[in-house]
C-alpha cells in the first residue's frame, strides 16, 4: 500500500462572518505530501493558508472532504482521544507568535511539557529535551528564562517543544513572521536541517518568497483553492501570476526573468542570488568564449 | 522592561538553593512555627538571631540584597518595637519624664520583637523567595497538596494556572508599557488631573490590554493543545525529585532547633517574658 | 516641515539596576526636513529607542533633543506639545485600538489636542483617506476589521493630529507583499502631499532602499552610517558588519564580482542591476 503521508481529499472549510454568513476559506482542495518533503504553503493573508494548517493539526474539521495521515481518516468524529493524540503527536505545529507558545518559565521544562504530556517515561524526556535543545543549538540556554530571550532564540525553543514529541512531520505557520532577519535566520536553517538531516517533513506556511525558494516544493493557495504546484523554480517562472494573486518573486528571479524577456538566453534556476549569479557568469563566460 | 525580575529568586550554588523545594517549604513553615511561638526568653531569642544570621551566610545571599528585603518592613519594626517600649510596663523602671514610664521589660519586649521579625523575613525568604524558583515553588506546593487530589481538589489545574501566570506577568508587563507609550504618543496623559481623570486616562490602556491578554489566553490553549496537554491524566514529569540524605538532614536540624528552643524556654536561663 | 536635531544623545536603560544597559551613547544627528528618512539596525541596535527620544517619550539621560532648534525638554511640562508634532506611529499599532468604533479611535489623538468637534471630523476623514481606509470602515469596530486595516486605522490616529514629523516603527511588519507595498505607498504619498518629514524604522533593507531618501544605521546604540541611501547601500561590507541584510540585488553585485564579473558593486535597485548587466551582454555579444 503505497499511500501518501498526507493526503486531503476535497475538502472545504467555513467560518461564519458577519450576520452568520458563511465564509468559505477553503474550497474543496486536494492535495498530497509524501514523507520528507520540503513543502512551502504561499498565499496572500485570507487565502486560506493557515485554515488549511489547522486543518492538519485537528485544531479545525472541515465542512466537507477528508483528511488522511499515514492512512488513517483524522477527519473520522468518533476518534477516541488517544487516537486524537497520536496523531497530534506526529504532526506538530510551531505558531507565528512565539510568546503564545512558550508554557514555562524555564527552557527546558518548556521542552519538557510535550512530552510530559504524552505519559513519557522521565529519563527519555530528558534525553529528548537534551537532544532537541542541541538540535535547535539553545542547549546554553537551558536554563534561561523564556521571556529573556530573543524572538528568534523563543521560536527555536518551540521548535525543540514540538521535536520532543518525536513528530513525523512539522507544520509552520508563518513561524518567521515576527522575527528581524537573524531571527529568521537563525529559524530558518533550524527548519532545513529537520528536513534533511533528520527526515522530518516539513509544511511551512509563509508569504516570505526567499524562504519559499529554500523548499523542495511550493504550494501557492488563491482564494481558498491550489493555484500553484511545482518546484520553487518552476512556480516563481509564473511571475505575473504571482502578482495578481498578491505575491511577488525574490528580486533577482525577477531580474533574471527580465533579463530573459530581454532575448538573454539564461538557461537553469534562478531562485536565490548565487544560482542567478552563476547563471549569468556562464552566460557571460559562453559568449566571451564564443567570441 | 525584559529584566523585571519574576520573584526575587537569587541564583547561587548554596546548601539551601541544593534543597528539594518540598523540604524548603516545609523548613519554611516550620521555622516560622519557631520564630513565632517558641521564642521566650534570651537564650532562645539569641539563638534565632544565630539561625537567622547563619541562614543568611548558608544561602550565598550577599547581605546587601538581604538587608535590602527587609527595608520595606523597617517602619513596622520600629512601630511594633516603640509601642513595646512605650507601652509596656514592669519592675525595673529605667527613665522617667512626666508621663513618659520606660522600664526593662519594654527594652526587652522590643528588643525581642525586632528579632522575631527579622527572623521571619529571613526565613522565610531564605528558604523561599531567594533560593527557590517561583516554579520550583508551584511544583512544591502542586506535591505536598496532592493528597487532596483524592477529595478531587483539582490541586493540578491550579498549579497549572500558577506557573502560566508566572510566565506571562512579564509578557504581559512588557505590553503595558508599550500600550501606554503607544497612547501617550497620541497625548495620553497618565500623570496629572484629579483621580478619577487618571483612572479615565487608564481606559485607552486597559482595554487593549484585556483584548491582548485574551488572545494571548486564546492562542496558548491552541498550542498546549498541540502539544497533547490534557490536565493530569498520564502525565510524567521530566525531573522526579527525590528527597536525599542532605534533606532529611536539614529537617533533623530543624526538628532540634525547635526542640532546643522549647527546652532553653524550660531552663528558663536569663530574662524570660 | 520640521527637524529634529540629536545633540550628544545618550540613554540608558534600567537605569540603577544589575540589568543596566547603555542603549544609546553619544548620538549626534539631524534629520533632514521633507524628505523620508529609513532608520535601520537589527533588534537591540538602539533604533526603538532612538525614535522614542525624538517625541519625548523618553528622556535623554545626556545631551539635547531639538526640534527647529528648540531643546523639547526645556519646559518638561509642556512634553505633551512635543507629541503631537512628532506623531509616533509604534510596531504593531494595531494592538493600540480601544475605542468602539474607527472613527472615536482615530479622534483620539485630535481630541487630546482640544480641536473642535467640527475640526476632528475634518481631521478623520482626512486622515482616512490618507491611509486607504474606506469612510464606511469608520463606523465599525476595530474587531470587525482584518489586520490589515486595523494597522491602517491606528497609523490614521496619528497622521489625524497633523505632526510636522511622522515616526513610524516597522509599519509593514507583518504584512504580505501586497499589503506591504499599499502601506509604503500611502506612506510616499502623505509625504508628497503635505510635504511632511518622515521617519521609517525597519530592518528591511529592500523597503529602505525602495522607499527611503536617506538612511541612519544604527548599530550596538552607536551610529554607524548616516548619508543619502546610494551612499549607505554602497557599503555594503559594513551593512554585513552590523548583522544587517543587504539587498538581494547588492548580494547578485558581489556574487558577480566574486565570479570575476566587473560591476559596479553600488547597484541596490532591480532597475540599474538591470540595464548594468544589459550593458555587459552588448558588449560581449
Amino acid at each position: 500500500m503505497d499511500l501518501p503521508f498526507i493526503k486531503v481529499e476535497n475538502v472545504s472549510y467555513s467560518y461564519r462572518g458577519e450576520g452568520d454568513a458563511a465564509i468559505r476559506v477553503i474550497k474543496e482542495l486536494s492535495l498530497e505530501i509524501d514523507e520528507g518533503e520540503f513543502v512551502a504553503v504561499l498565499g496572500h493573508n485570507g487565502s486560506g493558508k493557515s485554515t488549511l494548517a489547522k486543518l492538519l493539526n485537528m485544531i479545525l474539521t472541515p465542512a466537507s472532504g477528508k483528511i488522511f495521515i499515514e492512512g488513517k481518516d483524522i477527519t473520522d468524529e468518533n476518534m477516541s482521544e488517544e487516537e486524537i493524540f497520536a496523531l497530534r503527536k506526529n504532526v506538530g505545529m510551531v505558531f507565528q507568535n512565539p510568546d503564545n507558545q512558550l508554557v514555562a518559565t524555564i527552557v527546558e521544562d518548556d521542552v519538557a511539557f510535550g512530552p510530559e504530556n504524552l505519559g513519557v517515561p522521565s529519563q527519555e524526556i530528558r534525553r529528548r529535551v537534551d537532544e532537541a535543545l542541541s538540535k535547535v543549538g539553545m542547549t546554553e540556554y537551558a536554563h534561561h528564562e523564556p521571556h529573556r530571550l530573543s524572538g528568534g532564540q523563543k521560536q527555536r525553543v518551540a521548535i525543540a517543544g514540538i521535536m520532543a514529541m518525536l513528530p513525523k512531520c512539522i507544520i509552520f505557520d508563518e513561524s518567521t513572521a515576527m522575527l528581524d532577519p537573524i531571527g529568521r535566520r537563525e529559524v530558518m536553517s533550524a527548519i532545513k536541517k529537520l528536513n534533511s538531516e533528520m527526515g522530518i517533513t516539513v509544511i511551512m506556511i509563509t508569504h516570505y518568497m526567499d524562504e519559499a525558494a529554500m523548499a523542495n516544493r511550493v504550494v501557492v493557495l488563491d482564494d481558498g483553492r491550489i493555484a500553484l504546484d511545482g518546484t520553487p523554480s518552476e512556480v516563481f517562472e509564473k511571475e505575473e501570476l504571482l502578482r495578481s494573486m498578491g505575491l511577488d518573486v525574490p528580486q533577482c528571479t525577477a531580474l533574471v526573468h527580465r533579463l530573459r524577456r530581454a532575448g538573454i538566453a539564461l538557461e537553469g534556476e534562478c531562485t536565490d542570488p548565487e544560482k542567478c549569479a552563476d547563471l549569468i557568469a556562464t552566460a557571460l563566460g559562453k559568449e566571451l568564449g564564443n567570441g | 522592561m525584559k529584566n523585571i525580575a519574576l520573584g526575587q529568586y537569587y541564583p547561587a550554588k548554596s546548601p539551601i538553593h541544593r534543597l528539594d523545594p518540598r523540604i524548603k517549604v516545609i523548613l519554611a513553615i516550620l521555622y516560622i512555627i519557631c520564630a513565632t511561638f517558641l521564642g521566650k526568653n534570651i537564650v532562645s531569642f539569641g539563638l534565632l538571631l544565630v539561625s537567622a544570621l547563619a541562614l543568611i551566610v548558608m544561602g550565598r545571599i550577599p547581605l546587601r540584597t538581604v538587608l535590602r528585603g527587609i527595608v520595606p518592613v523597617l517602619f513596622v519594626m520600629a512601630f511594633a518595637a516603640l509601642f513595646q517600649v512605650f507601652g509596656r510596663s514592669g519592675e525595673m523602671l529605667i527613665f522617667e519624664w512626666r508621663f513618659i514610664h520606660i522600664y526593662g521589660e519594654g527594652l526587652f519586649a522590643a528588643l525581642f520583637m525586632i528579632i522575631r521579625i527579622f527572623a521571619l523575613i529571613v526565613g522565610t525568604s531564605m528558604f523561599l523567595t531567594y533560593t527557590t524558583t517561583p516554579i520550583e515553588l508551584t511544583d512544591a506546593i502542586e506535591d505536598l497538596l496532592s493528597p487532596l487530589k483524592k477529595l478531587k481538589v483539582p490541586v493540578h489545574d491550579f498549579a497549572m494556572m500558577m506557573t502560566l501566570a508566572l510566565r506571562f506577568i512579564p509578557t504581559l508587563v512588557e505590553e503595558t508599557e508599550k500600550i501606554m507609550t503607544a497612547q501617550k504618543a497620541r497625548g495620553a496623559d497618565f500623570s496629572s488631573g484629579s483621580l478619577v481623570k487618571r483612572a479615565k486616562a487608564l481606559i485607552p490602556v486597559l482595554i487593549p490590554l484585556i483584548v491582548s491578554a485574551i488572545r494571548h489566553a486564546v492562542e496558548l490553549a491552541v498550542a498546549m493543545e498541540c502539544r497533547c496537554y490534557h490536565g493530569d491524566g498520564k502525565r510524567t514529569r521530566m525531573t522526579v525529585r527525590r528527597c536525599r540524605v542532605w534533606d532529611f538532614v536539614a529537617l533533623v536540624i530543624m526538628i532540634a532547633f525547635g526542640a532546643a528552643l522549647v527546652y532553653f524556654n524550660i531552663l528558663g536561663i536569663g530574662y524570660s517574658l | 516641515m520640521a527637524e529634529i536635531s540629536l545633540r550628544e544623545v545618550s540613554f540608558r536603560h534600567g537605569k540603577g539596576t544589575p540589568y543596566e544597559i547603555c542603549a544609546l551613547d553619544k548620538i549626534t544627528l539631524d534629520i533632514a526636513p521633507g524628505v523620508i528618512t529609513g532608520i535601520i539596525g537589527h533588534t537591540g541596535s538602539g533604533k526603538s529607542t532612538l525614535v522614542e527620544l525624538f517625541n519625548g517619550i523618553l528622556k535623554p539621560a545626556e545631551g539635547r533633543v531639538l526640534i527647529d532648534g528648540e531643546d523639547i525638554w526645556a519646559k518638561p511640562k509642556e512634553i505633551r506639545k512635543v507629541r503631537f508634532r512628532v506623531g509616533l506611529v509604534m510596531q504593531y499599532p494595531e494592538s493600540q485600538l480601544f475605542e468602539e468604533t474607527i472613527r472615536q479611535d482615530i479622534a483620539f489623538g485630535p481630541k487630546n489636542m482640544g480641536l473642535s468637534d467640527k475640526e476632528i471630523e475634518r481631521r478623520v476623514v482626512e486622515a482616512a483617506r490618507f491611509v486607504g481606509l474606506d469612510e464606511e470602515l469608520l463606523e465599525k469596530s476595530p474587531f470587525d476589521l482584518s489586520g490589515g486595516q486595523k494597522r491602517r486605522a491606528a497609523i490614521a490616529g496619528i497622521i489625524a493630529m497633523r505632526p510636522d514629523v511622522l515616526v513610524l516603527d516597522e509599519p509593514a511588519a507583518g504584512l504580505d507583499p501586497v499589503g506591504r507595498e499599499s502601506i509604503f505607498a500611502n506612506i510616499v504619498e502623505y509625504k508628497e502631499k503635505t510635504g511632511s518629514t518622515v521617519v521609517i524604522v525597519s530592518h528591511s533593507m529592500e523597503d529602505m532602499a525602495r522607499y527611503c531618501d536617506r538612511v541612519v544605521v544604527m548599530s550596538g546604540g552607536k551610529m554607524i552610517m548616516n548619508g543619502s541611501r546610494d551612499e549607505v547601500f554602497s557599503q555594503s561590507a559594513s551593512l554585513e558588519g552590523a548583522g544587517l541584510d543587504i539587498p538581494q540585488i547588492t548580494k547578485l553585485m558581489t556574487l558577480l564580482r566574486d565570479r570575476g564579473i566587473d560591476v559596479d558593486q553600488s547597484i541596490y535597485t532591480s532597475e540599474k542591476a538591470y540595464e548594468e548587466i544589459m550593458k555587459l551582454f552588448a558588449k560581449k555579444g
